[in-house]
């Protein structure tokens, strides 16, 4: 046991002391924070709020005066930051100017040409076209009643969103005075009642009063889940995956024939992968322990589904030793790490396919595809551990089963991999074929 | 007492017979010398001796304990490898810390200082593996073999990369472990080394032993058929002597090899009336003219064209 411990300090020392390690634990956070700073100052500082020209053909006569003083407001008072600060509010949105095109019996085409050709030339950012019946269609496809918006920046879509929300209220308008109708009552009609989501109410056992339901906060419910299984995604990748180069160098470098004068193949498997569990631990110590600092400091703490952490980490634990030990046996089976990385594929395949579908379990956590998913050990702490942290979680056995499945698969691998890495781990030159790694794992 | 006893081991990878019913006995506390050419069968001797691979057949004993089963690991025995087994970028103290508490020793900073100092690397401890030349490489991997005095010390080309200095240093060490009770096998190609430091010599080719004894031992199975003469005369006129089998040239001295019967003071006579004779030595064959014999491309020519595989040498068994 000595000797086990021996290696996996070894192993432990060796992988967090990595550059990569580093880089990837403390640069990683850092560079999040750098991108969400950078992102805040180039709200402030990197916008483009040049004037926006937008002419526009107003066939119906009605709509370009009300638009226009819409947009005059929105230029006085709608594009601007709410500051504290004493130099006073700081623009933050471009002024629209709408120009009116006037109607002429001129050849149509020729007007939109025109007008085509100052977009292009950047004197507008669009022209639009306002149907003569767009207030009072004759009925609902009448093609006299559209708005055409003509522009070549098609991903730009401020505009045009301010646009149809002005020209929605400025036709609103019209037609309720044209109905004699009062807009304020109409408005009022029309208010939504506020549906608020809460959670389930609770008694508290020592003082027995009921606590009052928290409100439901579906971002939260929403992204821890997604935090989860990123982080335990990580976890995998930068626990287990280093497995594999080290147990080449070991192989390339002969470092295995010293070592296997002093310690038994399997024992020093073992060792190295309960190293790498204890690197797990690091990982899941930082980001979550300081995931849980943040939250609690945004009073979020109470909205987090702590009572998963025992699960997380017993598939934490898991997920380390079932794929690191197939790793382990990828190394010692490969005669470089040209091999390697193409033996690893479809692995990297099967870690990944719980992300490709993770909104799909997200949105639907009890749907008959999670639940069988949930149960297929390579992807089972990942799946499981997202139906169990969607509110209101899944049956209480599942995880339970899913856990020995996942714990028997784990067993399995080691033992597998114990006897490739026994074989594997002392050839050199050409690497193993398929056929000898079965006769390994047949024989021993 | 025998440090390690083979008795008809045979190891089999598929068909192919890399150890062929070896017997083999190496007493202890001696250094035994270990040489045979490349693919012979030496290292799955050495990997059988450290319980690292298992044989198909026949026993291995080490201080007389059987090797049986797998992950019987013994920390009695220490091991360096040909080419390097070190973590590359792990510092120098860590590395032999790691290799001396592997083989189970507790807090052994101290013993890691001391062996630095002796092999004057003291100021490299604080080093990463891959920041050392070669030979200091060469010798952080002998001491990650010795610090935990091992019973058993297996070296493999152990001054391979060593300047002079630093291989009598090394040379030094290795007669103090031996006097300090230590087996020490040595296997080499440098058939001085072998003469100049092994108490016995064991040579393994095509899997099989071919000798084994002391040095004096396996010098007087082929005889003094050898001359070792200095001559000013072209040395190839030396091969036309009668009597003359081979002519090897050292640049500063001569080899020629007897026939079977030929007289070497009418080869002298030749010598003289070939050239001015400055030296003239009736020898015993040196161990690589031995080893040449066996394995060189004579015997490979007549072991393919007369199937005439050199005969191995018989050992029953270790005598008690």
């Amino acid at each position: 046991m000595h000797k086990i411990i021996v290696v996996a300090v070894r192993e432990y020392l060796a992988a967090v002391r990595s550059k990569a390690f580093l880089i990837t634990i403390l640069l990683a956070p850092i560079l999040m924070s750098a991108g969400f700073i950078a992102e805040k100052v180039m709200d402030k500082r990197g916008l483009d709020i040049s004037d926006r020209h937008i002419a526009v053909l107003d066939h119906s006569g009605k709509l370009f005066d009300k638009l226009a003083a819409a947009a005059e407001l929105r230029n006085a008072v709608g594009i601007y930051s709410e500051s504290t600060e004493s130099d006073g509010p700081e623009q933050v949105a471009p002024r629209f100017l709408l120009e009116r095109v006037e109607i002429t019996d001129d050849d149509q085409s020729e007007k939109l040409l025109r007008l085509s050709e100052r977009v292009r030339d950047g004197e507008l950012l669009a022209f639009v076209e306002v149907g003569p019946n767009v207030l009072d269609p004759a009925s609902p496809d009448d093609p006299e009643a559209s708005v055409r918006y003509y522009t070549n920046a098609t991903t730009y879509s401020e505009s045009r969103r301010w646009l149809t929300t002005a020209m929605t209220t400025a036709a609103q308008e019209w037609r309720f005075a044209e109905s004699g109708l009062d807009a304020k009552k109409v408005r009022w009609a029309l208010v939504p009642p506020p549906v608020e989501q809460l959670g389930l109410l609770e008694r508290d056992p020592i003082t027995g009063q009921i606590a009052p339901a928290q409100k439901v906060d579906a971002v939260t419910s929403t992204l821890v889940p997604i935090l989860m299984v990123v982080l335990l995604f990580m976890v995998i990748m930068m626990a287990a995956g280093p497995l594999v180069q080290s147990v080449l160098e070991e192989k390339l470098q002969r470092i295995a024939e010293v070592l296997l004068g002093s310690i038994d193949p399997f024992g020093w498997m073992l060792g190295k992968l309960i190293g790498m569990v204890g690197v797990s631990f690091t990982i899941v110590a930082i980001y979550l322990g300081g995931g849980l600092i943040i939250a609690s400091e945004r009073g979020y703490l109470a909205s987090l589904p702590l009572h998963l952490l025992g699960w997380f980490v017993v598939y934490q634990v898991l997920a380390v030793l079932m794929y690191g030990s197939v790793f382990v046996g990828v190394g010692a089976a490969c005669k470089d790490h040209r091999e390697a990385q193409t033996a690893l594929t479809p692995l990297m395949v099967v870690i990944m396919i719980p992300m490709f579908i993770l909104q799909r379990i997200i949105s639907e956590p009890n749907s008959t595809f999670a639940t069988v998913l949930s149960f297929v050990p390579p992807v089972t702490p990942v799946v499981m551990l997202t139906r169990q942290a969607i509110p209101p979680g899944i049956p209480a056995w599942q995880p339970v089963v899913g856990a020995v499945l996942v714990l028997l698969t784990t067993v399995l691998c080691i033992f597998a991999a114990g006897r490739v890495f026994r074989v594997g781990i002392l050839i050199q030159g050409d690497g193993a074929r398929f056929r000898d790694i079965i006769g390994w794992l047949i024989r021993g | 007492m025998y440090a390690v006893e083979l008795e008809n081991v045979t190891k089999r990878f598929g068909v192919h017979v890399a150890v062929d019913d070896l017997t083999l006995c190496v007493p202890a506390e001696s250094v035994y010398g270990f040489i045979g050419p490349n693919g012979s069968g030496k290292t799955t001797t050495l990997r059988m001796i450290m319980r690292i691979l298992y044989p198909n057949s026949g026993t291995v004993r080490v201080f007389g304990e059987e090797v049986i089963g797998r992950g019987s690991v013994s920390d009695r025995v220490g091991y360096l490898p040909e080419e390097r087994g070190l973590y590359k970028t792990m510092k120098v103290r860590d590395t032999l810390r790691f290799y001396a508490e592997l083989q189970g020793m507790r807090r052994p900073g101290s013993e890691v200082d001391a062996w630095l100092e002796r092999m004057n690397l003291s100021e490299w401890g604080k080093k990463r593996v891959d920041a050392l030349s070669k030979g200091m490489a060469q010798k952080v991997q002998f001491i990650a073999t010795v610090i935990a005095k091992p019973d058993l010390i297996i070296l493999d080309e152990p001054f391979t990369g060593l300047d002079p200095v630093n291989t009598d240093l090394l040379r030094d060490v290795i007669l103090e472990l031996r006097r300090d009770g230590s087996t020490v096998i040595l296997s080499t190609h440098d058939m001085s080394v072998a003469e100049r430091m092994c108490d016995g010599i064991f040579m393994i080719f095509r899997g099989r032993k071919v000798l084994d004894g002391t040095l004096a031992e396996i010098q007087a199975q082929y005889g003094t058929d050898t001359l070792r003469v200095r001559v000013l005369a072209e040395s190839e006129s030396l091969a036309g002597i009668d009597g003359i089998e081979s002519v090897k040239d050292f640049g500063q001295y001569q080899e020629l090899r007897l026939k079977p019967g030929a007289n070497s003071q009418a080869v002298l006579s030749e010598l003289m009336r070939l050239g001015s004779v400055q030296h003239f030595e009736h020898a015993h064959p040196s161990l690589h003219d031995i080893f040449v014999r066996i394995a060189g491309p004579d015997a490979h020519r007549a072991i393919h064209e007369h199937n005439d595989t050199p005969q191995p040498t018989e050992t029953a068994e270790c005598i008690k």
